[in-house]
């Protein structure tokens, strides 16, 4: 470029007093294709086959772990503005009661404490990295606190015909609507949370995810959770994934449940 | 809550004598046999002939399981853990498989003296545990570290560009192919930090950053925090074998490097689902061939008496404050 002289910023602010009103380079170089947007979107990484491809390292960026319910900072919770379509939870009035006497006790019946796995969505949400592994069947997520380990089918199969077999992160069968992936997850039991502050479901719950890119580095996630036994009507968590970029960045196992034990090995007294 | 459900669980027989031997569900005949081999096949390192993925890699890619019985005893596979010698450990002892410790020649793993003492002290005690020392930690469901988780249940591999994925009964390795460095050396991981690249039909890892804390089985063995694992999985022409062949380098527990072979085969549609070699669930696709998939793993949450309670590790008490 003819200004490539300037310093940088100097040359930004040259082309941006020059881009307007006169027709920016796309359009010079593409006559008759119509305006260019202002800034091109990156391209989606895409599988071979053409689907979008989630592969990699994604962390929640936010507060919706503490709380899914818009809330003020306290000691043990930053503050939040809420992930909820809805504003609040839509309990059913027995429900909203557990839901209260949990949040008394979060302090020590939160299964998170003892690391747990977190379940579906929570532990999308959770404030650590989780490695999505892609291949057209299937997507597998490898979440780094606990032992959390999913498949997302995505084969076109349907979930097993053995039901109530009340699994902690339920069945989670996948299929792609344009460029999202939608998964259909059930047969769940009522042992996981949703957050820190007592939200819960029963083992009647039925959660659809929506996995969708945005640009190579964001995927928009949303989740909807119906459960007639707790809510009286479905209602929709959306959180924005971001992916882990640091330099050389990897999942560390985080087998936290096994620290209370860990330090009697090898053939050691321990503590 | 219904804290302790019987799911896929490790569910272990409370508190009693030698109660360290998890109850098992029977494996169909078929499979029984191929736990019982009483060889381990010679597999050369050679060029790769079979199926690759469109990544290069050879696709080794679906359910394995290990042939000569489990990690109950490291160095005589058949015989039995302690305290509770199997049927065939009567036998003369080339009727029953070979030590895992490929060499030295002995079959013996080259302890130095103390080494030796810890984990004699630890299969002496393995019957009648009463110290927590010597609970095996795969009872309170610690993953199952390298090398014992091919000794293990049954296991699938999964393969994307730039890795190879084991998701085994008790945790999950991730081996990364794309030759970058180690974690760094402060951090101790029950799987360590595995880094691997194909050589022909062979993947040949290496291990850092390990914790020695999974131990090799209900003898003790063992190896410490210092140690590096060479591993080298060599698969058949076939793809329906392969050794795992790792050489353990510890000069703090071992008088010098030594390596173990732990043989495995390919499970497949074609063989029983049995809850362990091949822990699967059916696929639901009516008039389709009968397939099977991976069904969810789960232990420290179903855990009854092992994962805590046992012998002063607390069971309800939170473990982290994060």
């Amino acid at each position: 470029m003819a200004n490539s002289t300037l310093k940088p910023l100097g040359a930004a602010l040259l082309l941006a007093a020059l881009a307007w009103p006169v027709s920016s380079p796309a359009q010079t170089r593409t006559p008759g294709t119509g305006p260019a947007p202002a800034t091109a979107p990156a391209a989606l990484p895409r599988t071979a086959e053409g689907k979008p491809d989630l592969s990699g390292i994604w962390q929640v960026l936010g507060e919706a772990e503490y709380d899914l319910e818009p809330h003020a900072g306290r000691r043990d919770a930053p503050p939040g503005p809420g992930v909820i379509d809805t504003g609040t939870i839509p309990y059913r009035p027995e429900a909203l009661a557990q839901r209260l006497r949990n949040f008394e006790a979060r302090g020590k019946d939160d299964p998170r404490l003892k690391c747990f796995v977190l379940g579906v969505p929570r532990g999308v949400y959770y404030q650590a990295p989780f490695q999505i592994f892609q291949r057209p069947v299937d997507l597998t997520l490898v979440h780094q606190f606990g032992n959390q380990v999913r498949t997302i089918h995505t084969d076109g199969l349907l979930h097993p015909e053995e039901q109530h077999q009340e699994l902690w992160l339920g069945d989670s069968r996948g299929h792609w609507e344009g460029d999202t992936l939608v998964v259909d997850v059930t047969d769940f039991n009522e042992e996981t949370w949703l957050d820190r502050a007592g939200n819960y479901h029963s083992e009647e719950l039925h959660v659809t995810e929506r996995w969708k890119l945005i640009d190579a580095n964001t995927i928009d996630y949303s989740a909807t959770l119906e459960d007639p036994k707790v809510y009286t009507r479905p209602w929709t968590i959306s959180v924005l994934l971001h992916r882990r970029r640091d330099k050389g960045f990897q999942l560390i196992e985080d087998y936290c449940y096994t620290l209370d034990y860990a330090p009697f090995y090898p053939h050691k007294e321990g503590k | 809550m219904k804290r302790f459900l019987l799911g896929t669980a490790l569910c272990l027989a409370p508190l009693a004598a030698n109660a360290q031997t998890a109850p098992q569900p029977a494996p169909s005949p078929a499979n029984a046999a191929s736990r019982w081999e009483k060889t381990v096949p010679v597999i050369a390192a050679s060029a790769w002939t079979g199926p690759r993925l469109p990544d290069g890699q050879p696709d080794v890619s679906g359910f394995w399981s290990n042939t000569i019985s489990n990690h109950s005893n490291f160095t005589d596979p058949q015989a039995g853990p302690p305290g509770e010698p199997s049927a065939a450990a009567k036998l003369p002892r080339d009727q029953r498989a070979p030590s895992r410790v490929s060499d030295p020649a002995d079959g013996q793993i080259p302890y130095l003296p103390a080494a030796r003492a810890l984990q004699e002290d630890f299969a002496k005690n393995f019957p009648n545990p009463v110290k927590p020392r010597y609970i095996e930690p795969l009872a309170r469901c610690a993953p199952a570290g390298v090398p014992k988780s091919f000794m293990w249940h049954g296991y699938e591999v999964r393969q994307y560009p730039g890795y190879v994925v084991f998701l085994f009964d008790s945790g999950t390795r991730v081996i990364k192919l794309d030759g970058s460095p180690h974690l760094p050396p402060q951090i101790k991981l029950w799987n360590g930090d595995s880094r691997g690249h194909w050589e022909g039909n062979t993947l040949v890892v290496d291990v850092t950053n390990n914790n020695g804390k999974a131990l090799f089985g209900r003898n003790g063995d063992f190896m410490s925090e210092n140690a590096t694992v060479a591993e080298r999985f060599v698969f058949d022409a076939a793809g329906q074998r392969f050794n795992y062949i790792a050489t353990f380098t510890d000069p703090t527990v071992y008088s010098r490097p030594w390596t173990a072979m732990i043989p495995a085969r390919r499970f497949t549609a074609s063989d029983t689902p049995d809850g362990w070699h091949f822990d699967v669930k059916p696929v639901n696709q009516p008039r389709k061939p009968m397939r099977y998939e991976h069904a969810e793993r789960i232990c420290a949450e179903n855990n009854g008496p092992f994962g805590g309670g046992a012998v002063g590790v607390p069971s309800e008490e939170a473990v982290i404050s994060r």
